[in-house]
């Protein structure tokens, strides 16, 4: 594991030293700053109505960092070779798979915390009081922000990077809807679409940011239970992408 | 009996799928050799002969369509054989966010190598890098980063290396480093598989030579077998028609013979004179009628 440890904190530099992570969470705290200077009509609806579209904003910035920082990763590995000196000797290809996507991981969970950040400094700044769940809820997005890396690792071995894009927005958009809106898509075959959506992400799981807008507290159980969900749907998306690296070849 | 060839590889073919299913492309077939222990195997042949797609396969980065490839016996994929491995790619590319040490240091940890940094400053002082270890890659040239590559292959002290045209683009001082690196990488004991254009190089340094065309091996053996154990003569005569001279190379069984013939027939002989055979020569034969 050491092997997947160090290339992880290559890609963890690499990344950091490349300017898109700066630019997604530039445009992430900017559109944070931009939903808290809306004006709102109750003064006692601020705050939940900046919490609300600030969690909105975060998980939004989850999807895009994961687009943004991996999506291209291993296109981009190939194309300029970098990727055989890696391949050939020290890594094999699992370890390859793992450390670029731990790298993105941790690169994604800490520009996902400084958004959160981001969010409490708006609160402060308005004199609104933070919310206890505040943190375990970007934690619940970082979570989410894994799975939607791991969707983007799975596409990104088995379709070209135009494609990449599309098919994780669009699974993000599906993984978001309840059985009853997935079922309503095709009303004629409600047997086969529930069984559809059974099988499809259920990233409402990781959503807890209206009871924390409302004041209601959320059972530290129900975390853990979707943080497990999380991972094992991430470890899921990763065999599946590398059962397709390791049956390509590598030209 | 344990295998203890370095790479052997038996009735390799490989082909590649069409674009839309349209059948498939043939890139290498039915080739087998061997490499031994302590070695240097140059590998030759046109481009698209095949060289960089028998060695992806070697190192397990394409799978074999068919036939056998083995290091030490064991699999390409083994991690014990990948240890033993040192790989120079052909035009190789780094991140250029990292500068050398940078690089040396994190491919040592991934191969959990116990060397030190001065053992890197070192390394890179080998390869022509010793004012460059703290640059970033972004600003080295080709010839700078093929002799990284070098240094990165070097790094576990390989018994096997694996060069695929290390010193293409390189300039005549830079490739005679690297042929000297490459001697005494082989003095130390590593066995040398060699991919290179340069017929020169292969034939200075190489033991034995694997010439191949069209994904076909059409000469292999050691540099005496390729180039003739029996000498060879060249004998120049004037023609009587045009005064020009007209060469003919013969063996020298044959020569005693020829130069009787040429004189019952009143031909003037001007010169004769021991013909070296060079690889060039063996190349151009072995692949001719098959240049691409």
């Amino acid at each position: 594991m050491k092997a997947v440890f160090t290339f992880s904190l290559m890609t963890l530099r690499m990344l950091f030293r490349r300017r898109t992570i700066w630019g997604i969470l530039l445009v992430i705290l900017l559109a944070l700053a931009a939903i808290a200077s809306v004006p709102s009509f109750d003064v006692s609806n601020q705050g939940r109505f900046i919490l609300d579209f600030g969690l909105f904003g975060i998980e939004l910035g989850a999807l895009l960092l994961a687009l943004g920082l991996a999506a291209n990763l291993y296109p981009r590995d190939k194309e300029t070779r970098t990727l055989m000196p890696l391949i050939a000797v020290p890594l094999s290809r699992w370890q390859y798979l793992l450390g670029r996507f731990f790298g993105a991981a941790l690169v994604q969970a800490a520009a996902l915390l400084v958004t959160c950040l981001g969010l409490m400094l708006i609160l402060l700044f308005h004199k609104l009081p933070i919310p206890g769940d505040l943190l375990p809820a970007t934690v619940l997005i970082i979570v989410e922000g894994w799975f939607l890396l791991s969707t983007v690792f799975f596409f990104s071995f088995s379709t070209s990077p135009p494609l990449n894009w599309p098919l994780t927005t669009m699974l993000f958009v599906v993984s978001q809807m309840s059985v009853v809106e997935f079922v309503n898509i095709l009303p004629s075959a409600p047997g086969l679409m529930r069984a559809v959506r059974m099988l499809l992400p259920h990233a409402d799981v990781f959503h807890i940011k209206d009871p924390i807008a409302h004041g209601f507290e959320i059972e530290p159980v129900y975390f853990f239970i979707a943080i497990f969900y999380g991972l094992c749907y991430s470890a899921f998306m990763l065999s599946l992408a590398l059962a397709v690296f390791r049956g390509r070849d590598l030209k | 009996m344990a295998d203890t060839h370095p790479i052997q590889v038996v009735n390799l073919r490989k082909h590649f799928p069409r674009k839309r299913g349209l059948g498939s492309v043939k890139a290498i077939s039915d080739i087998s050799f061997n490499v031994e222990q302590g070695e240097i195997v140059g590998f030759i042949g046109h481009n698209g002969a095949g060289k960089t797609t028998t060695i992806k396969c070697i190192l397990g980065l394409l799978k074999p369509s068919e036939g056998r490839i083995t290091l030490w016996g064991n699999s390409p994929a083994e991690s014990k054989v990948r240890n033993k491995i040192g790989y120079v790619p052909e035009n190789p590319d780094y991140d250029d966010s990292f500068s050398p040490m940078e690089y040396l240091s994190m491919f040592a940890d991934m191969r959990g190598l116990s060397g030190m940094g001065s053992d890197w400053l070192k390394l890179l002082k080998r390869v022509g890098l010793s004012k460059w270890e703290t640059t970033g890659i972004r600003q080295f040239s080709k010839g700078m980063r093929q002799r990284l590559s070098l240094a990165l292959a070097l790094q576990s002290n390989p018994e096997l290396l694996i060069m695929d045209e290390p010193t293409g683009g390189l300039d005549p001082i830079a490739r005679k480093e690297f042929r000297e690196i490459i001697i005494e990488e082989n003095k130390r004991g590593a066995s040398i598989f060699l991919s290179s254009h340069i017929l020169s190089d292969v034939e200075t340094i190489c033991d034995r030579a694997v010439i191949l065309a069209g994904g076909k091996l059409m000469a292999e053996g050691s540099m005496a077998q390729l180039l003739g154990e029996e000498n060879l003569y060249r004998i120049t005569v004037l023609s009587r028609k045009t005064g020009e001279e007209i060469e003919e190379t013969i063996p020298e069984a044959d020569l005693q013979s020829r130069i009787d013939h040429l004189r019952r027939d009143n031909l003037q002989i001007t010169r004769v004179e021991m013909a070296l055979k060079s690889l060039e020569d063996v190349f151009i034969d072995a692949t001719a009628g098959d240049s691409k």
